[in-house]
């Protein structure tokens, strides 16, 4: 997914990697026996042990070991287990890899069991199911955690600017002037004068605080980069999600929201693409005090709280032209190993994994928003606790603005073509008419 | 002591004694045992099997079918294959280029200026710390808006670089970055090859008069030049096959400015899965490799008549 | 020049001093300023990983501009050694991960002992072979060989995991120090360049003296050769300790868990998340910290001998 700093995770001495080999537990017996589990985030590594304790007394005789391994470690060590039968049982995914993984056939169809036990899947989130549901008409996942896209913003510098917290819960947006949202950041920023965006004599080529911060160019996905303008504006990525086959990046608008989106850098209200690609990440120049808002994720909440020497606040996505806000509604889900040798136990995790016991504990660690609707609500209380008010990222759920991330086959023949043309068009080395092309190319793929 | 000895004598050693028309075959062979095995098993047998595979369309998990030379043809006619050749030749010349240089003067300098092992010891510290790490650290330091050496730029008065965001500068970043990590050890190789010349080549320059400076032109450096090629059969392979550095930084971006031949065949094999085109794609860098090496070899020959 | 060591500074004295003596010039001047220039960039990045080391992740963003650590702490030094506990760790920034680091520190130890003792007698064995006897086939054996320094690790990883996988040794010392154990082309070249040079007088003598090639090897090839061998050792002895992906491969288990495995735990941990700067800096000062303390030890003779020597 993005890039700037996907941090090193599987990338040392030799090249050409692989990994995997999941414990001793790989050759585990049937009948109750030993369950490995992999996860990505160290962050939710407690909240996950002791979710497994908790299976643990419930009286189960599977044993569960949970292995954490950095983000692109964990992809690589993955593969490699799928080729050399280390795989673990039962592993979270993403769904930007499982296509893939279903047409290898290295994912377990859950269907017989979710219907063996009677689960049931209508108390999750709307649409959190579906997603792991592949072209086959085959559930491979239950799902986990949801989330969605909020901004960010610096407290003080929106104080000092003048702004309100309810101005900020307010903000319009449209691809023509960018509305009250692109008024606030022309105010939010600040050149190396003290001259703020929308004031004369602003030096749009001396920014000291940047009014809106920039990840990077989102490649195909756009998930917190441009994602929430695009879904606003009436976009959406392909003709039927999930299972689209044909893309929309040609689309007027999709392209003069990119256009309007970029310009946001020739105004000098964010920075350059040369210039944020080069960081090591959005969060560390925000913390700087480089910029005063930003787009994120939710699942990046806890970071940005924390940061020490900035006060940071959420606000939800603008309002856009379609006279709603938007947000990418994603989720992940666990899912089991083909190559399992202990189908039943893995399931018998998996299945609780999924239920209101072990999301409840999830929630109680206020990391992530679990899938659980009830759950949730937990987890809004336990956010609220620690000082945080995420309903900029629940009211998508509760006004029904959330859209389905992209799901699709090929997705990483996709990203190979997206990435390098949203870079080049965000680096203003070529023109949105790039994407017509670049569109062409990706509906190629699908013939 | 003499130059010739690292000239490698590849060809050499018939002059002496022949035993019998194996000769020392038997005793030759039981040596070589164990490290032939070695060789055997965990080199030769998977690239045998990659050279198969190069021909197939494998996916890594499932039933590959023999597909012949589509994946070399498909090659040829993929342009960011051809980038990622373009992009790795640039990295190689910038980085063997500084490399050799700085290495070089750094020998030079630390043969004729100091005895102080302590600063000898100094040069190796970057080969201590791992690739990776070297890069997240890098990446920090000359970060656009944080980085230390930024603040500098900008404390000097002059405009900040995007040292990994601009296409113009990403590439020779990442290769001064892995100079830095790898020229102490390659300023270590290179003097101990200036520890070789004899004292009395020196003496006899001095003798006729001759500069510092015109000394290590028309004496050192031809004197060097056995161990000078070796260092650079090793460190040009070595330069090749970059893809820490990029993995952790740049990921290829931005646009495809950093997209090398390496990282190109490990986003084919493992996260497309498309392993049967990565594995064409490696027996091309292989024999790219295999041409560099023998090339270098042959001038390494060429190095064995100077001093003698 | 077998012994680098004891004529190092003799040989200095000679050939040098008549040279530079003349001009104590402007030239020499600038001559040790483009040296300590060198040491400057050299020394630099670890004053920074040593500065990161004791900030606060939280507080590092905040004050990049400064060359003293954030908000100083020793936390990221009690993370790696696994003092920290869960909520120290999560307050500064760092993961909930727990880490044995005197285990990981000895299996580490472990593995490159053997693998260092292992490649570079292996391989001095095979050099011998090819720089010091004759055989038929000898030169193209040794140029075989030798094309594996570009075999692409992407055709060896894999099939040497499966193996090592099928020989039942997951998660074994002998499953991670097997690949390298044996012999690295780098090895046999290196000690095979040295070896061309020794001097056959003496090998003739002590041929005309009855011994044989085990003897000649061990009593004779081996002493006269100590000073590549102790590069070679080494260098050797760094790679293996920073090897990362094979030992990540075949040895996750907590028991033959090495180092930088272990220490991967700083790094990234969500997809666009930052890495545990400090822990991960850290973690790098406090595992190269053996490889300097053995530098240390063996101090001169290593430093002077790196390189491929040459007989008298």
């Amino acid at each position: 997914m993005k890039t700037t700093v996907r941090i090193a995770a599987g990338l040392v001495a030799i090249p050409l990697v692989v990994a995997a080999c999941g414990g001793d537990d790989s050759t585990a017996e049937g009948s109750g026996g030993q369950i490995s589990y992999w996860l990505w985030d160290a962050n939710q590594l407690p909240a996950y042990q002791e979710c497994a304790e908790a299976f643990h007394e419930s009286g189960t005789d599977v044993q569960v070991t949970i292995e954490q391994y950095g983000w692109d470690d964990y992809w690589n060590q993955i593969t490699t287990g799928f080729v050399g039968g280390t795989a673990p049982d039962v592993f979270t995914n993403h769904l930007a890899r499982y296509p893939q993984f279903v047409a290898q056939d290295q994912l377990l169809a859950l269907d017989e069991y979710v219907e063996r036990d009677g689960v049931d899947t209508s108390i999750y989130h709307e649409g959190l199911t579906q997603l792991w549901v592949g072209q086959d008409e085959q559930r491979y996942g239950l799902p986990k955690d949801w989330d969605t896209v909020a901004i960010f913003y610096n407290s003080e510098m929106v104080d000092e600017a003048g702004l309100s917290p309810e101005d900020m819960a307010n903000l319009e947006w449209n691809p023509d002037d960018g509305g009250s949202y692109e008024a606030a950041i022309a105010r939010l920023t600040v050149d190396a004068n003290g001259v703020r965006g929308d004031e004369p004599g602003f030096d749009s080529n001396n920014v000291d605080v940047y009014g809106l911060g920039l990840a990077g160019a989102g490649e195909g996905f756009g998930q917190t980069e441009w994602s929430m303008y695009a879904f606003s504006n009436g976009w959406t990525h392909t003709d039927e999600n999930p299972w689209g086959s044909q893309f929309n990046y040609d689309d007027p608008a999709f392209t003069e929201m990119v256009d309007w989106w970029r310009g946001l850098i020739e105004k000098g209200y964010m920075p350059s693409f040369a210039i944020a690609d080069a960081g090591v990440s959005m969060m560390e120049s925000y913390g700087a005090g480089n910029y005063a808002m930003v787009t994120e994720g939710s699942w990046n909440t806890g970071a940005y709280i924390e940061l020490t020497g900035v006060e940071t606040a959420l606000a939800p996505t603008p309002v856009g032209p379609a006279g709603e806000r938007a947000s990418m509604f994603n989720g992940l889900a666990d899912s089991i190993w083909a190559g399992t040798d202990n189908p039943d136990g893995a399931w018998e995790w998996v299945r609780f994994l999924a239920s209101a016991e072990c999301q409840d504990i999830v929630a109680s660690h206020a990391v992530v928003f679990p899938a659980i609707e009830e759950s949730t609500e937990l987890a809004e209380a336990a956010f609220s606790e620690r000082g945080i008010d995420v309903s900029p990222f629940t009211v998508h759920v509760e006004e029904g603005t959330t859209y389905l991330a992209p799901i699709a086959d090929k997705w990483a023949e996709v990203t190979a073509i997206m990435g390098p043309t949203m870079d080049s068009i965000m680096s203003f080395s070529a023109d949105t008419t790039a994407l017509s092309d670049a569109n062409a190319q990706v509906n190629a793929l699908f013939q | 002591m003499s130059a010739d000895t690292v000239s490698g004598k590849i060809a050499s050693g018939r002059a002496a004694g022949q035993r019998g028309r194996y000769g020392d075959l038997r005793i030759a062979l039981a040596f070589l045992i164990p490290s032939a095995t070695g060789f055997v098993v965990f080199y030769l047998w998977p690239t045998l099997r990659g050279f198969y595979l190069s021909l197939t369309d494998s996916t890594l998990l499932g039933e590959a079918s023999f597909i012949g030379f589509d994946n070399f043809e498909r090659l040829a006619n993929d342009p960011l294959f051809w980038n990622s050749l373009r992009v790795t030749m640039l990295y190689v010349v910038i980085n063997i280029g500084v490399q050799t240089v700085v290495a070089l003067g750094m020998a030079v300098l630390l043969h004729r200026l100091t005895t102080s092992v302590a600063i000898r010891g100094l040069v190796l510290l970057p080969y201590l710390v791992a690739n990776v790490i070297v890069a997240l650290v890098w990446f920090w330091v000359l970060d656009y808006q944080l980085g230390i050496v930024n603040q500098l730029i900008d404390w000097l008065g002059l405009g900040r670089i995007p040292f990994f965001g601009s296409e113009n500068w990403a590439i020779p970043t990442i290769a001064l970055i892995n100079v830095w990590r790898h020229m102490g050890y390659t300023a270590l190789l290179i003097f101990a090859g200036l520890q070789m010349i004899p004292k009395y080549v020196y003496e006899a320059s001095a003798i006729d008069g001759a500069s510092e400076w015109r000394t290590f032109w028309s004496v050192t450096l031809p004197l060097l030049r056995p161990i000078m090629a070796l260092v650079l059969v090793l460190t040009v392979i070595g330069s090749f096959q970059i893809f820490d550095t990029v993995a952790v930084t740049t990921s290829g971006g931005p646009v495809n400015a950093t997209r090398v031949i390496y990282f190109y065949i490990f986003e084919l094999a493992f996260e497309r899965f498309d392993f049967g085109y990565a594995a064409a794609m490696s027996v091309v860098l292989f024999l790219i490799l295999g041409g560099v090496a023998i090339a270098q070899l042959k001038m390494l020959r060429a190095g064995e008549s100077d001093l003698s | 020049m077998t012994v680098l060591t004891g004529t190092d500074r003799a040989t200095r004295a000679n050939d040098a001093e008549p040279v530079t003596r003349r001009q104590i010039n402007w030239g020499r001047v600038a001559a040790w300023t483009a040296l300590v220039v060198l040491l400057i960039v050299t020394i630099f990045p670890f004053y920074w990983m040593l500065r990161t080391s004791l900030s606060n992740n939280r507080s590092l963003a905040a004050e990049a501009g400064s060359f003293l650590p954030a908000d100083f702490t020793l936390g990221a030094f009690r993370r790696v050694l696994g003092l920290a506990t869960t909520q120290e760790a999560l307050a500064e920034g760092g993961s909930g991960a727990s880490v044995n680091f005197w285990l990981y520190l000895r299996n580490s130890i472990i593995v490159a002992t053997v693998v260092t003792v292992g490649q570079v007698f292996f391989c001095a064995m095979a050099a011998y072979s090819f720089a010091r006897l004759r055989w038929p086939g000898r030169d193209r054996v040794f140029f075989v060989f030798l094309t594996a320094l570009m075999v692409p690790p992407i055709f060896t990883t894999l099939p040497n995991f499966i193996l090592i996988r099928d020989l039942g040794l997951l998660n074994t010392f002998a499953g991670i120090v097997l690949p390298t154990l044996l012999m690295t082309p780098f090895a046999i070249f290196f000690l095979r360049q040295f070896f061309l040079g020794l001097s056959r007088e003496i090998e003739e003598a002590a041929m005309i003296d009855g011994a044989g090639h085990v003897r000649i090897f061990f009593r004779l090839i081996i002493p006269m050769s100590s000073a590549p061998i102790t590069t070679l050792a080494i260098l050797t002895y760094i790679n293996a300790w920073n090897d990362y992906m094979w030992p990540l491969l075949v040895g996750q288990d907590e028991s033959v868990r090495v180092l930088t495995v272990a220490l991967g735990v700083f790094r990234s941990q969500t997809p666009q998340g930052s890495p545990d700067w400090a822990g991960l800096m850290a973690a790098t000062l406090i595992a190269a910290l053996p490889i300097v303390v053995l530098f240390a030890v063996l101090g001169r003779r290593v430093v002077n001998s790196i390189g491929f020597s040459a007989g008298k």
